[in-house]
């Protein structure tokens, strides 16, 4: 791991400060649980550390009102156990406790969460392997690789990594924000716009700007939240990155779907919302055949890789899956 | 003394682990200790042209780099299977040649760990890349048959009547291929060694499955007198074979410390463990099977295909457990060795024998639908008295009392045998399989030493290692039988130089080796204390006689051997090699034995594959400690789980190495995966193999468990896996 | 270690009081209440003012209840100080990364990989390892049903497995066998005492809360 030199402000606009005094080559250091695991991979190489832990006004989870918002440093333990959150929007706090264990949720923060880096093992291990989002213009591994892993959707020819989180997903599935703040100010970022698709520059993996911090992220407190699940299935039982997973959520109005949620995870290269097998739900009676059938449109267009081909049937089935719990709880 | 079953005891350890003082290898900080971090190579094999250490060198801190132009004074390690000490032939940093990537080639030494993997990381290797051949099915990979290979102790193919023949004209036969990745060991303790030396004394802190060949090893390897080195490794925080023999850091480690003038710590990282140390090779089999119109199988083809590195031969042995399984009218077996750019392959836990179990029991399991018997059924049918191979009576073998009494705890009477016939509740299908598993009984040489004192301490020296499978708890139970002590009075110096000579504990003969060396160390205490003629009361305790006698303390010694072997044996432990022997002795064959059953659930919509339950009944002749035993068994089911479902070296072969080389990628199971698992013992001590009647544990309790899971999932589908592990997109 | 520091160590739900806390919306409060002097702050001037950025840092935090004041280079884990500076090995290495939990501590009464955590972060804050769990005269209750229910082997996860444990209770995720089953599945046995540790967990959730 490369030296680097540590700072730890007490308040955001001090931290905002030393973030645009630092500059390039500094990060921002929240729990850690991504940042110092890829240092100690070489993969990134700070020079200067901005540990923002001691924002002590970054950590409030307020659920109380019509809009559920989250501190960006608070942490995802805390966030899955909170009562409201587990009531009322299960696929929300599911998508908390199903990932990683509780030792790193504990320390995770949801704003670092939201920025989790891909799993990549040519993107994670460093030389000798080729990978254009750690070392721009060296090439993909993964696309004639072992890409069981991979995208199947938001893919380019210079990336197929998979966003790796489970909370993101979740979160698009509600029109989630996220609002951040920089050197000139504050802005708001729907969560669906937060992560970039690779195109011809993976390296960039969101639209945040230089100099900004994820703040808070709000959640629109919308019935449809309660009828609703993070269905995660992984290659074991628990601690595993999701192979498949879906977040859904479905309101009922006289036994048909009047508002439904679907989006993916485990499968795009960034939190992938199936706005098209939504729509194909509203107005139907969800049975475990339409739902099956919503799952199939879901995956309609992915493109597979050699070795991650079988996602597309079991993906569909995932859906089905997801969406027959998120009824019985609507 | 007392006969029969032993008493279930605490783990005589446990206090200490559970209050983290339990001391490590690497948890010894010798005064001053520097810190070492390696630089691996990024090709699949070729040689280094240059070496730019500038950048690393200008690191803060770094005080030596000990790449392949300063150490020709040290001698290459010789592999443990050529008479040598080490895992591998192979000694990265010694040359400038690499023969896989991830090999180290050189290592950094600093002050800090901090400073030590970042200069590390700073320094730039030159390579000239040649082509490789990483996997078993590279192109450029070279198949030997296993007969022909040039090995100190070569195996021949098995042949038993004309197999061929009998199979071609059978009226029953199954002929199918089953394969298996590389897995890995993965000991949650990573490899490690700190070395530190006094004058011309060299101590190393390791955790080791075998500190005799350490000793010596690093003796030769650095030039030294073996009586100048010590090895120290009361705990080792499990091996599971990979810890068998010297690894590379440890020449490298004593050597920097010697250059240095100051203790070294190498603590070798995940990622660096599954590229340059020992793993299970990826394997290819393919069994025919043939049965008469009864059931009894009349002929076994058994042609394996066992990866190898293009340095050693790691030996195979799957076709020697394979004609054991059952009394086949024909066995014939064809072995090649393929050999690859890896490293060594190695012992991970069951080396062989669940390979070979896996496709025994899988090509069992399909002849029996084939022919319409219970599985059960065809495994009693072809239970054996004799061994086909050689000829011998088995000293033991209760596999049908094994399946019969799993039979009986798992319930297998309620199963209908009808692929996809039983479904649950909530629509999960549920499949029941069965598979035995078996392991050879070896056992070994050992000297022991045991000093009692007046006060009530019992000091017992023997030349086994503890890493989990709880010979401490073993030593202390039988000890405290054979003198009439309490256990805890009992202590243990293991895997440490100082005392006896120290062989390798593996191969499931720790405690048939060192038992029997504790009883006749305790024997021969109680005739030293009977010859000082105090009329001592019949069961009275050493520290009593020796308060009747006025004797501060009595120390006394003993060796034992396995039948067959002589003092010659002791020769070869007293230099550090490793002298088992077994299963085949002069007079009798001598093998372990499981019955797994197992019960799945297959989620119909997504294939999740899930394992609720697990019986599993073993024959391991005299349990000498009740407790430690069933974790053990208990453990080795979860591995079987892991190896079934779970576990596979992921490469790619473009460039060698191990892709998911870490722990969130190579996934073992995790608490969540495991469900009720139920162990048996028969506790019928072996009338022959050794005085003790003890066979082997530590290996059996995995065997078998793979195939009875992939059993089951047929069951539960009728999909058969010839595949491990068996994965989502398998069934989907 | 004392009886009465004991009681704090045991005492100590943190996460109920910190989600209480949180719920109650006095979270700024709370967190200033862990009292985040460091160096780095100490330089600091008026609260907008840009922290100054440090090649090597001044941390003082508690271990098992002795205040440890360390010049760390910043790079240092948790894990790395407390076995390699401060001399607690009890607390193992495993992975490196977060992945396996043998390296599991307590900071103010949570269960962290201290292999993930930066020594720097945990300035002012109360560790707990493996050492400061129960005492010569007295094993805490997980310690001890670790024994009883023969809930290891090798021993090297664990450290790490009762120090989940012990935090898995006071959390309440001990309340089934697949809760436990979930909530320790952070912590990898690879010697596989996995049933084992499932018993030993509930038979101690029961003696801790009485």
């Amino acid at each position: 791991m490369q030296s680097f030199s540590y700072a730890r402000p007490a308040s955001l606009d001090s931290a905002i400060a030393t973030f645009a005094e630092g500059g390039e080559g500094t990060r921002l250091l929240a729990g850690g649980t991504t940042l110092y695991d890829l240092m100690k991979l070489d993969v990134e190489r700070p020079e200067r550390i901005v540990d923002i832990n001691g924002l002590a006004e970054l950590s409030t989870i307020d659920t109380s009102g019509d809009e559920l918002v989250f501190g960006a440093l608070a942490r995802m333990s805390d966030v899955a156990a909170d009562p409201r959150l587990a009531d009322e929007f299960p696929a929300l706090s599911e998508a908390l406790w199903k990932a990683a264990s509780q030792q790193l949720r504990n320390m995770a923060s949801l704003g670092g969460n939201l920025l989790q880096q891909t799993r990549c093992a040519y993107f994670r291990h460093g030389e000798p392997f080729a990978c254009n989002k750690r070392s721009p213009g060296s090439g993909c591994s993964a696309i004639e690789g072992l890409n069981r892993g991979h995208a199947l959707f938001g893919g380019s020819d210079a990336c197929i990594a998979t966003y790796p989180g489970d909370f993101a997903v979740a979160l698009i599935a509600f029109d989630a924000e996220v609002d951040v703040a920089g050197p000139d100010g504050e802005r708001t970022i729907p969560v669906s716009d937060l992560h970039r698709q690779p195109g011809d520059n993976p390296e960039a993996e969101t639209v945040l700007m230089p100099g900004e911090i994820i703040i808070r992220i709000r959640v629109p407190a919308d019935a449809v939240g309660r009828g609703s699940t993070y269905h995660k299935i992984r290659d074991r039982e628990s601690y595993a990155f999701a192979v498949v997973s879906a977040a859904a959520a479905v309101r009922l109005e006289a036994g048909v779907v009047a508002d439904a949620r679907l989006a993916l995870g485990g499968v795009a290269t960034v939190p992938w919302r199936a706005r098209e097998a939504e729509h194909s739900l509203i107005g139907t009676a969800l049975t475990a055949e339409t739902a099956r059938a919503v799952g199939e449109i879901a995956f309609a267009d992915a493109v597979t890789r050699e070795h991650n081909a079988f996602k597309v049937e079991l993906g569909a089935n995932v859906v089905r899956d997801a969406l027959l719990i998120a009824s019985g709880r609507a | 003394m007392p006969t029969g079953p032993y008493a279930e005891i605490p783990r005589v350890d446990a206090y200490e682990k559970v209050r983290g003082r339990a001391i490590y290898g690497t948890d010894n900080n010798p005064s001053g200790v520097a810190y070492g971090a390696f630089v691996t190579a990024t090709i699949g094999r070729g040689r280094i042209t240059a070496m730019d250490l500038s950048e690393a060198q200008s690191i803060d801190g770094v005080r030596l780099i000990v790449n392949h132009e300063h150490t020709s004074d040290l001698q290459p390690a010789r592999f443990i299977m050529q008479h040598g000490f080490a895992f591998q032939s192979y000694s990265p940093v010694l040359t400038p040649n690499v023969a896989y990537r991830g090999q180290p080639v050189a290592l950094v030494v600093a002050d800090t760990l901090e400073s030590a993997i970042e200069a590390a990381s700073r320094i730039r290797v030159s390579y000239e890349e040649h082509p490789f051949a990483a996997t078993l099915d590279s192109e450029r990979a070279e198949p030997v048959p296993q007969a022909e290979a040039a090995t100190a102790w070569p195996i021949d193919d098995i042949v038993v009547g004309d197999a061929e023949t009998v199979y071609a004209d059978a009226a029953v036969k199954v002929d199918a291929t089953y394969t298996m990745p590389t897995q890995h060991q993965n000991p949650m303790e990573l490899i490690g060694t700190v070395a530190a030396w006094d004058g011309d004394h060299l101590t190393v802190y390791e955790g080791t499955q075998n500190a005799g060949a350490c000793k010596f090893g690093l003796a030769e390897q650095l030039g030294i007198p073996p009586e100048n080195v010590t090895v120290i490794s009361p705990y080792t925080g499990g091996g599971f074979g990979q810890k068998n023999t010297m690894q590379s850091q440890q020449v490298l480690t004593a050597f920097a410390a010697r250059e240095l003038g100051r203790p070294v710590k190498v603590v070798v990282p995940r990622r660096q463990t599954f590229h340059d140390s020992s793993f299970r090779p990826a394997t290819r089999q393919r069994v025919r099977l043939a049965a008469d119109s009864a059931g009894r199988f009349t002929a076994a083809l058994y042609d394996v295909d066992a990866q190898t590195s293009m340095h050693d031969f790691f030996q195979s042995e799957h076709a020697d457990t394979a004609a054991r399984h059952y009394g086949y009218g024909a066995f014939r077996s064809f072995t090649r060795l393929v050999r690859t750019d890896t490293p060594t392959p190695g012992y991970m836990r069951a080396p062989f024998e669940h390979a070979t179990a896996f496709a025994i029991e899988s090509a069992v399991d399909e002849l029996a639908y084939e022919h319409g018997m219970d599985p059960v059924q065809i495994r009693l049918l072809n239970d054996t008295d004799t061994d086909i191979v050689d000829g011998l009576p088995h000293s033991s073998r209760h596999v049908s009392e094994c399946l019969r009494r799993g039979a009986e705890l798992f319930g297998w009477d309620r199963r209908t045998p009808e692929p996809r016939s039983m479904v649950a509740q909530n629509g999960d299908l549920i499949g029941m399989g069965v598979a035995i598993g078996l392991y050879a009984g070896s056992g070994g040489p050992n000297r022991a030493s045991v000093r009692a004192t007046r006060d009530g301490i019992i000091e017992i020296s023997l030349g086994v290692h503890e890493m989990g499978q709880g010979i401490r708890t073993a030593i202390a139970n039988v000890v405290a039988r054979h003198l009439n002590v309490a256990p805890e009075s009992v202590t243990a110096i293991l895997g440490d130089t100082r005392g006896v000579p120290q062989m390798l504990t593996a191969g499931s003969w720790g405690s048939a080796s060192s038992i029997p060396a504790a009883e006749a160390v305790c024997e021969a205490l109680r005739e030293a204390l009977d010859a000082l003629g105090t009329n001592a009361p019949e069961g009275a305790s050493p520290a009593e006689i020796l308060a009747l006698a006025d004797h501060d303390e009595l120390s006394v010694e003993a060796a034992t051997f396995a039948p067959g072997q002589n003092r010659d044996a002791l020769g070869e432990i007293d230099t550090g090699h490793v002298a088992p022997s077994g299963p085949v002795y002069p007079d009798f064959i001598t093998y372990s034995y499981a019955a797994h059953f197992v019960e799945v659930r297959v989620e119909q919509t997504t294939r999740r594959i899930r394992v609720p339950r697990v019986v599993s009944v073993f024959d391991c002749g005299r349990v000498l400690s009740p407790r430690t035993a069933r974790s053990q068994a208990i453990g080795g089911v979860v591995w079987g789980v892991g190896g079934a479902l779970r576990e596979a070296g992921e490469v790619d072969p473009r460039y060698g190495g191990v892709l998911n080389a870490d722990m969130a990628e190579y996934l073992v199971p995790v608490n969540a995966d495991i469900g009720s698992i139920e162990v048996g013992f028969i506790d019928e001590p072996d009338p022959m193999v050794n005085r003790s009647g003890v066979k082997g544990l530590g290996e059996v309790v995995l065997v078998g468990v793979a195939p009875a899971i992939t059993n089951a999932i047929y069951h539960a589908t009728g999909v058969r896996a010839r595949h491990l592990p068996v994965r989502i997109e398998d069934l989907v | 270690m004392s009886d009465d520091r004991k009681r704090t160590i045991e005492k100590r739900p943190w996460s109920i009081t910190r989600r209480a806390v949180l719920a109650s919306g006095s979270a700024v409060g709370a967190l200033a209440a862990f009292g985040l002097k460091t160096p780095a702050m100490a330089q600091e001037t008026t609260p907008a003012a840009p922290a100054a950025f440090l090649p090597r840092v001044l941390v003082s935090f508690a271990v098992n209840g002795v205040t440890q004041d360390i010049d760390l280079d910043p790079r240092t884990s948790l894990l790395d100080a407390l076995r390699e500076t401060i001399g607690l090995t009890g607390t193992k290495k495993g992975c490196d990364h977060g992945q396996c939990g043998a390296c599991t501590v307590h900071v103010d009464g949570r269960r962290v990989a201290s292999c993930l955590t930066l020594a720097a972060q945990v300035a002012d804050r109360e560790i707990t390892t493996i050492e400061g769990l129960g005492d010569d005269e007295a094993l805490h209750p997980m310690q001890q049903a670790f024994i009883d229910h023969d809930a290891l082997q090798c021993g090297y996860c664990t450290p790490g497995q009762i120090m989940a444990a012990v935090a898995c209770v006071h959390e309440g995720h001990a309340g089934s066998e697949a809760e436990i089953r979930e909530y320790m599945s952070g912590n990898i046995c690879r010697c596989g005492a996995y049933p084992g540790i499932v018993a030993a967990i509930r038979n101690a959730a029961q003696v801790m809360e009485g």
